[in-house]
């Protein structure tokens, strides 16, 4: 008896758990049954007072991606009050679930910036799916634009924008890589301000163009830097390499490659007059040159190219602290090395305005460029 | 002079094997001498008995001469209790009366002691010859290969009815006592009407009525043998099975191949990650499949998750009925080609995996990307050196697969988690299944030395 009974129990526990096989249930859902939302671009919206009008980009899946000739993505817009609503409302526009795992791009407008960035940035914070490591740009003219412009170099299945700012693709000083998650983190804290890259488009050459980038100031307007001031920062921030610099000197013109860069800094306030020291050492070689060259000047063109180096450093240090931003961090650094007390950021908005900057450039050659 | 009459023991062993054809009962008789021999001739060495004993007895002058030969023979035996004697005949020996005496002697034929090549475990360099179907023979290689006075060999007799010979060997200086003796215990527990083979037997040696992994592992190789023997592990061999049991094994002997100890070090170093990471594709493979298209294909690369999406564009189940109808259709291909003759498997398998897998893609009943990874698990079950343990993993990929399509990637984990539970809590013979010794080879081989 006590057999049958237990052979019964168990037959209903293999049928019980045979059925569960049948029911896929909510988070089984087919990859063929997802759209991937490759970017997203949000614009103030012309249609809802203080609202927003997102633009999503879709990968359509092709059957084979070699044969595919033209890049396959779609776009949808839609006009809401918030960035959530919009979202919600466009999954209501495609058959398929909208996947925002795989979107690696938030591209915003330049005119969001000086509104309130983070309620409305706050949408890609909790929602589960979108990754932090997600790139946050601006785009220079609408951000609808440039989420829907189609490169001439994208291929399917590979997103131009995505190889700009990973390293993959192409590595240039002028490109500037920021992160949901370092943007989350700049734009509440205090003491540091978040560079953006600006998406421009060359309707000329049917491209992008990132060469330039934003610091923004939360609440306030932002500051915009051009193409080689963006270069500068870079390269002292994120120490980009490949970072080439023309020097003209006594009618001589020298390019430069600097392939290593290395930026020290040291804010130093118990001295006569506040101060930040920042040795800066680059080292590279000489890419082109309109004189011959001789490998037993080199010492000579080092001098040449920091003091040039140097100034160029310097204007950028100047013109970011007239503008009262702090994309380095100095303020950071201060509140991290100080003792914390309660009106310490007042302190340093006090100091930063009127700190001196003491820039040691350090140019080291390893040759001219070319065998002699 | 009266013909002398064959011992009554004759007659009624006579009548017991009666209706058979193939016994003997005949008697030597010359000058008044007399002798009588009584044997199953289809298992007896016709030459032999010649040679030993029909032969010497006309060339004796006395009966007296003759038993003493006959009792210093090296194959000569007590004669038992009956019933151990009707067996023993049965087997080959012959009973040998002069006057009041009776003596047994061991001229079996034995046709089954040619020594095997190495099919299950093949190996490029060491021993290419295997064990021998005739237990003595297997006797006589281990012992060829292992000169020491250590080496014990131990006859159990179980009453099952083919009475086959069951030996355990070990070298009583390394040999764990209370492994040996729970062997010993658990061989006297079997009660089997008939055991055949050393895979029957280790049946009979796991602990549970439902097993998936193997507790004690079946190998053909004299030197995998050898080396357990050293190591002070238990071996037993059974008569009319070219393989042999050893016990106890953990999980990672199943993992490791004779081959590592004949390759230099990084060879076998890569060979042995191979091993592992094969091992750990072929479980989890199917699994990840179904975890990334149904669950989380964020965790994939765009470019892979666009391609896997791509690649399923008109497949009509969900990626998990995908996966188990591709998993059996290998394993149908894999066991059909294991079953057919040499000469037809190839047809098989090129039939089943090469048509079979292009029209599946063709009729968008499977993506392509499946296809990949269905080859990849067939291919990578094989590099497990042991085959109980390929087995094993082959049915260890569908539970972790029921696991993924229930609950996705935490689904995997858990079940991966829960099979490492189970085999934690496994024991060999008191041995803990998963146990890790962190050893060197010159170590483990003098393990227990005291």
């Amino acid at each position: 008896m006590a057999g049958i009974k237990k052979m019964r129990k168990g037959c209903l526990l293999i049928a019980l758990l045979t059925a569960l096989l049948l029911q896929s249930g909510c988070a089984f859902k087919d990859i063929d049954k997802r759209v991937f939302v490759v970017g997203i671009g949000i614009d103030p919206s012309d249609k809802v007072r203080n609202g927003f009008k997102v633009t999503l980009k879709m990968a359509k899946p092709v059957g084979n991606v070699k044969q595919a000739t033209a890049p396959v993505y779609a776009y949808i817009s839609h006009d809401s009050e918030s960035v959530a609503e919009a979202i919600r409302t466009m999954e209501t526009q495609v058959d398929k679930v909208l996947d925002l795992g795989h979107n690696r791009i938030i591209i915003m407008h330049r005119d969001l910036l000086s509104k309130d960035l983070d309620t409305f940035m706050d949408f890609f914070t909790r929602r589960g799916d979108v990754q932090y490591i997600a790139y946050v740009a601006v785009a220079e003219s609408t951000a609808e634009e440039a989420i829907t412009f189609e490169p001439v170099t994208e291929t399917p299945a590979s997103i131009a924008l995505y190889n700009y700012f990973d390293d993959t693709g192409t590595e240039s000083p002028y490109v500037i890589t920021t992160f949901l998650f370092e943007f989350r983190r700049e734009v509440l804290g205090k003491g540091i301000n978040t560079v953006m890259p600006i998406i421009g488009i060359d309707k000329e050459n049917n491209t992008f163009k990132v060469d330039k980038s934003i610091i923004l100031k939360l609440g306030e307007e932002p500051l915009e830097l051009n193409s080689v001031e963006t270069k500068y920062l870079n390269s002292l921030i994120n120490k980009a390499s490949g970072f080439s610099y023309k020097v003209e000197e006594n009618d001589m013109t020298l390019v430069l490659n600097i392939n290593e860069v290395k930026m020290k800094y040291k804010i130093i306030l118990d001295e006569v007059s506040p101060r930040i020291d920042m040795n800066i050492k680059k080292v590279g070689v000489i890419g082109e040159s309109d004189k011959r060259l001789s490998i037993k000047h080199l010492q000579k063109y080092d001098e040449i190219v920091a003091d040039d180096v140097k100034k160029k450093v310097m204007e950028l240090l100047t013109t970011l602290q007239k503008n009262n931003v702090d994309p380095f961090g100095f303020g950071l650094r201060y509140r991290a090395t100080r003792l914390s007390r309660k009106d310490i950021m007042d302190e340093w908005d006090r100091i930063y305005p009127e700190i001196e900057f003491n820039v040691k450039m350090d140019i080291q050659l390893k040759g001219t460029g070319a065998v002699e | 002079m009266t013909e002398k009459l064959a011992p009554p023991l004759f007659n009624s062993l006579a009548e017991q094997f009666k209706p058979t054809n193939d016994i003997i009962q005949t008697s030597l008789q010359l000058k008044g001498h007399c002798a009588f021999l009584f044997y199953v001739k289809s298992v007896v060495d016709g030459d032999k008995l010649q040679q030993t004993i029909i032969r010497p007895f006309f060339e004796m002058a006395s009966e007296e001469g003759f038993a003493s030969y006959i009792q210093s023979l090296p194959n000569q035996t007590d004669v038992p209790d009956y019933k151990k004697l009707l067996m023993m005949l049965s087997a080959g020996f012959v009973l040998v009366a002069i006057d009041n005496r009776t003596f047994l002697l061991n001229i079996r034929l034995v046709k089954n002691n040619e020594i095997q090549e190495t099919v299950m475990e093949p190996t490029i360099h060491g021993p290419q010859k295997g064990l021998s179907e005739d237990v003595e023979t297997t006797i006589n290689l281990i012992r060829q290969r292992y000169h020491n006075s250590s080496l014990k060999i131990e006859k159990v007799k179980k009453n099952d009815v083919s009475n086959r010979a069951i030996v355990l060997l070990y070298d009583d200086d390394r040999v764990d006592p209370d492994v040996l003796a729970k062997i010993r215990a658990k061989l006297e527990e079997i009660n089997t009407p008939l055991l055949q083979s050393a895979e029957d037997l280790q049946h009979f040696l796991n602990q549970s009525k439902l097993t998936l992994f193997p507790t004690t592992m079946v190998t053909e190789r004299p030197d995998r043998i050898i080396y357990n023997l050293v190591g002070g592990k238990v071996v037993i061999a059974i008569d009319g099975s070219p393989n042999v049991i050893l016990a106890p094994v953990v999980f990672f002997d199943f993992m490791s191949s004779m081959e590592d100890n004949y390759h230099v070090s990084l060879v076998t170093g890569f060979t042995i990650m191979l091993r592992y990471l094969g091992l750990f594709t072929c479980i989890f493979l199917p699994s990840f499949y179904v975890a990334m298209t149904s669950y989380n294909p964020d965790i994939l690369r765009i470019e892979l998750a666009l391609t896997v999406a791509g690649s399923r564009i008109g497949v009509p189940y969900p990626s998990f009925v995908e996966v188990f109808f591709m998993l059996f259709f290998m394993e149908l291909l894999t066991e059909a080609s294991m079953r057919l003759p040499k000469a037809v498997s190839a047809t098989a398998t090129t039939v089943g995996g090469l048509i079979l897998g292009t029209a599946a893609t063709e009729a968008a009943l499977t993506s392509t990307i499946m296809i990949i990874i269905i080859s990849a698990v067939a291919i990578s079950t094989f590099v497990i050196p042991i085959n109980e343990m390929s087995f094993a993993m082959r049915i260890t990929r569908f539970i972790l697969l029921i696991y993924t399509s229930l609950f996705g990637m935490v689904g995997l984990l858990v079940g991966f988690i829960g099979i490492i539970m189970f085999l934690a809590n496994k024991d060999s013979l008191g041995i803990p299944y998963l146990r890790i010794s962190w050893k060197g080879k010159s170590d483990e081989l003098r393990m227990n030395n005291k």
